[in-house]
């Protein structure tokens, strides 16, 4: 874990989801207004926009939109500070960040494209890999 | 012995009960040794206890061929009913005793040797070898007493005494059969102070590392030389410490089955030279697969360490069964079984699983202790059991060809790992396998339907090839087929193309007529299988064909169909002898199917088949030695061109892996595809490749020459951007709108059931139905022209040897010229 957030306290248990929801949108709120920054610290000026990362960060959040449990979107919250603190504090590389925010998962390889709506899940799956 | 150790001998303490005698022979180390006679005495006093019934080890299995050959032993105590004439280690083993050996190996004949097997027999004066003594009704043995021990520590001592204590940098380390028993019967010290002998190393060629110091002359490689190999190239030099094994000469080992004496070795005096310093063999994994270098598809187990094949064994089958038996035998678990009360009940996979995964949480839970508790705790009372599959499979006994053995390293070089298109340069582009896909799809849209051609090569898998033909299909085409094959084979008489005999139906026979074949380059373990015969039965053997080097006696009859005919009318000498025997065996060479008059010779042969009355109904002795590892699956999935001229009007060739080719009738302007795992003949020519996985990257079906359908396993993950063939056949007839209605392997499976059942009947020989009587009446005309030899280079075959740098020196330095 991150040095700075040593010094933060680990905030007290969401009591209800709507306590829980509210950290939530305050963390996604901390981690917009640190776009500019990662923007320039990592140099992502040429390869991305800030209303792109805004919306990989939704995509994040939304990921887990159907967790209830309050104590696991604390959990979650966590991790998410924690990989927010890393990125800030310059500890990851700029591939790490194009790599995971920028192109995606899939991979920097993926020849993503419009005829491959029609196709059957096999294909796609053959495109990607041998293992499926 | 030094004279410290002596000194340090004589100030021991010794026990008050040992004799005098005893006291002057102290040459033991552990103190419950030094009287081996009187603690005998004093077990022999209490009374025998109740001993629970052991299981024979590594599921051996006694077969009674006539109940009243059986004799009954004690196995330290314990009784076990044998066959007549087995030896006392063998009955210990079926008693469940391990005894420890190093010259006994169950394939070869019996030395008597090492000395390392002593056992106890009641009433006799010394403890005897158990390997070379036979069990005799009523024979007390035991192999726990303190005399056995005490004498095999003692061998133990002599054996260690000239043998260097290397094993940090021996191979053999960590599978080193004197290092296990060392540990297991060994002294805990050693009382050796003066030099080690030492032996200068053999070159035995490229494929076998010497270190002749660590020999403890067991002579298994001697035997198994002159024995099985059939060289007479091993030998025993020089008597007492002297002895040495060697060549007599400077010589090469010129087998083809050389790599088999790294196996048998018990120590590391003979290991693999490629594999030497590569790895350790507790860093690899073991996956038993299919050899596909030859037609025979030995059992091998390759041994990968992370992406890379290390090394390939032949795998063990006899672990599992020991005679031909085992799958009829009425105690075989054949169902899974769940006890949820008292009783078994046969039960589906899914519900076992399920049962297996309720109870685990809930056992772990009672047994604090650990996992290995909980597993001992949940076998012994036994609620479930689950059946695995124990092959009866005995191919290539457990031996391999040194092409098996030693092309993996061929895995390696030369492989393609991108899709690539030829550009207008004529040089290879790398490209995605959307686009290569999409190229190929459009080509073969633009050519007529029977301008299409798909060929196979000798290494396809059959699901691949079943995916190809049916694609082919689906574009109006029917021409494909299998290299090898040649152009009009015949697919519909499964008789007419598999080794009806079977491998082990070989070793009953008793005259052999090779007809256009040399089975120690086309199929080296059948040539095995043969010389075993010869030299078990004294069967005859004869030859038709170009004049070959057999190593086992054979009597050269001629070069050309022509002494076929002779036969056939009865006017050749080697009549008398097929007529005479009790079951004859001919084997025609699959080189045949590439030659016009194939027709015109096959009912040559059936004439001699009939005539030496060499088909009946309880013997089939007309076989067909297969090539390749991919022929007798294709010709049961009808792999069979429609015209034999194709390749003449081909605008669009799909080579599936096919390499050995002549592709010099193709138009300038036909569009050819190759789909492979190498870079080999079949790329010259090729505008795109479509990189495939080799068999030791996927799983595959393949049907040896007896017609026995085996499975590969992926050991490692294919390279690079490679694909499994199957799935890219299935992918392009998707992009070329033919959709193959199959989406995973066992959907492609059900569609091979379809077609050729016996496929799916794995670890299965299904023999052939018909007799071959059903054919029709052939009119062609023989054409005199000697046969030529099928296999020109023993060790370079296919695409994966030729790429093979281990394969290329052998055939430098060992192939006869
Ligand atoms: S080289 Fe190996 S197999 Fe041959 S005699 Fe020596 S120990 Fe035995
Ligand atoms: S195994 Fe019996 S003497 Fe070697």
């Amino acid at each position: 874990m991150s040095f700075t957030l040593r010094s933060v306290k680990v905030p007290p248990n969401s009591v209800n989801l709507e306590e829980a929801r509210s950290r939530v949108f305050d963390f996604f709120r901390s981690a917009c207004r640190s776009i500019p920054s990662i923007i320039d610290i990592y140099n992502l000026d040429e390869v991305v926009t800030k209303s792109q990362l805004r919306s990989t960060i939704a995509a994040e959040i939304r990921k887990n939109c159907h967790v209830t449990n309050p104590k696991v979107i604390d959990m979650l919250l966590f991790k998410g500070m924690e990989e927010l603190n890393n990125i800030l504090e310059h500890a990851k590389q700029r591939h790490h960040m194009i790599g995971q925010y920028v192109v995606g998962h899939h991979g920097l390889v993926q020849d993503l494209d419009s005829k491959d709506q029609g196709l059957s899940d096999f294909l796609k799956n053959f495109y990607k890999s041998n293992y499926f | 012995m030094g004279l410290g150790l002596l000194a340090s001998r004589a100030i021991r303490p010794f026990n008050s009960s040992s004799s005098s005698r005893l006291l002057l022979r102290t040459i033991v180390s552990k103190p419950e040794l030094q009287s081996p006679e009187s603690s005998a005495a004093a077990a022999d006093a209490c009374p025998e206890p109740d001993l629970p019934p052991r299981t024979p080890l590594a599921g051996a299995r006694v077969h009674f061929p006539n109940p009243e050959d059986a004799i009954e032993v004690f196995v330290d105590g314990y009784p076990v009913k044998i066959p007549k004439g087995m030896t006392v280690l063998q009955a210990c083993e079926v008693a469940g005793v391990d005894i420890p050996r190093f010259c006994y190996h169950s394939r070869l004949s019996i030395a008597g040797n090492c000395r390392m097997c002593l056992v106890e027999v009641e009433k006799s004066p010394k403890p005897v070898a158990s390997c070379a003594m036979p069990a005799l009704p009523g024979m007390k043995i035991k192999t726990d007493t303190p005399v056995a021990k005490k004498a095999r520590e003692g061998v133990m001592e002599f054996l260690l005494m000239n043998h260097p204590l290397d094993c940090p940098i021996c191979d053999q380390g960590g599978e080193c059969d004197l290092q296990d028993q060392s540990m297991a019967f060994g002294s805990d010290r050693g009382r050796f102070t003066e030099m080690k002998r030492s032996v200068v190393d053999k070159n035995l060629g490229p494929l076998v590392k010497t270190v002749m110091t660590r020999c403890i002359q067991c002579t298994r490689c001697v035997r198994f030389a002159s024995e099985v190999a059939g060289v007479q190239d091993l030998g025993m030099l020089g008597r007492g410490s002297g002895e040495e094994i060697g060549t007599y000469v400077e010589k090469l080992m010129t087998s083809e089955l050389s790599g088999n004496v790294i196996d048998i070795c018990p120590v590391g005096a003979l290991t693999s030279k490629p594999f030497a310093f590569k790895a350790r063999n507790w860093e690899l994994k073991g996956t038993e697969s299919i050899d596909v270098t030859d037609a025979v598809g030995s059992n091998i187990r390759i041994d990968s360490r992370g992406p890379e094949v290390m090394r390939i064994l032949p795998r063990l089958n006899e672990s599992l069964c020991t005679n031909q038996e085992f799958n009829k035998a009425s105690d075989r678990l054949i169902k899974l079984g769940l006890r949820p009360n008292n009783i078994f009940l046969p039960e589906t996979y899914p519900t076992a699983l399920f049962y297996l995964e309720l109870r685990l949480p809930a056992l772990a839970f009672l047994e604090p202790s650990g996992p290995s508790i909980l597993f001992i705790s949940f076998f012994t009372c036994l609620s479930l059991f689950i059946p695995v599959i124990a092959t009866s499979v005995d191919i290539n006994e457990e031996w391999i060809s040194d092409k098996t053995r030693f092309c993996y390293d061929g895995l390696k070089r030369q492989r393609l790992n991108d899709p690539m298109i030829r550009g207008a340069d004529g040089r290879f582009k790398a490209v995605s396998w959307r686009d290569a896909l999409a190229i190929v799809a459009e080509v073969a849209h633009q050519v007529k339907p029977e301008e299409i051609v798909g060929i196979a090569g000798k290494l396809s898998d059959a699901e691949s090839m079943m995916a190809l033909k049916d694609f082919l299909n689906k574009m109006g085409s029917n021409n494909i087929w299998c290299e090898g094959t040649g152009t009009q084979p015949n697919a519909d008489l499964r008789s007419g193309y598999i080794m009806n005999t079977s491998i082990n139906g070989l070793e009953k026979a008793d005259v052999f007529l090779l007809v256009g074949t040399q089975p120690r380059v086309e199929a080296a373990m059948v040539n095995a299988r043969i010389r075993k015969t010869v030299r078990a039965n004294n069967a005859k053997v004869g030859y038709v064909g170009p004049e070959t080097d057999f190593n086992y006696d054979c009597q050269h009859l001629g070069t050309g169909p022509n002494t076929l005919l002779e036969i056939a009318e009865g006017r050749h000498p080697f009549v008398s002898a097929i007529s005479n025997a009790k079951n004859p065996v001919i084997i025609v060479g699959a080189g045949l199917f590439e030659r016009e008059d194939k027709d015109a010779i096959f009912s040559v042969v059936e004439t001699i088949a009939k005539k030496g009355n060499v088909v009946r109904p309880d013997w089939n002795g007309l076989n067909v030695l297969l090539l390749n590892a991919a022929q007798a699956a294709a010709l049961d999935l009808g792999l069979v061109p429609e015209s034999s001229n194709s390749i003449e009007s081909a605008k669009f060739v799909y080579l599936m892996g096919a390499d050995d080719l002549n592709l010099d009738k193709l138009p300038k302007d036909a569009f050819v595809v190759y789909q492979g795992h190498h870079g080999d003949h079949g790329v010259y020519r090729a505008n795109v490749i479509l990189p495939a996985s080799a068999f030791s990257e996927k799983e595959g079906t393949y049907e040896n020459t007896e017609g026995c359908s085996q499975q590969t396993l992926p050991a490692v993950p294919t390279v690079g951007d490679a694909r499994d063939d199957w799935k890219i056949i299935r992918a392009l007839s998707e992009v070329a709108g033919v959709r193959l209605p199959y989406d995973t392997v066992g959907g492609i499976r059900s569609r091979m059931r379809t077609v050729a059942p016996n496929l799916l009947h794995v670890d299965e020989r299904e023999p052939a139905t018909l007799g071959h009587s059903l054919k029709p009446e052939v009119t062609q005309k023989v054409n005199p022209a000697p046969f030529k030899s099928a296999v020109e280079n023993f060790y370079m075959t296919d695409s994966i040897t030729r790429a093979s740098k281990i394969m290329a020196q052998c055939s430098a330095t060992l192939r006869k010229k």
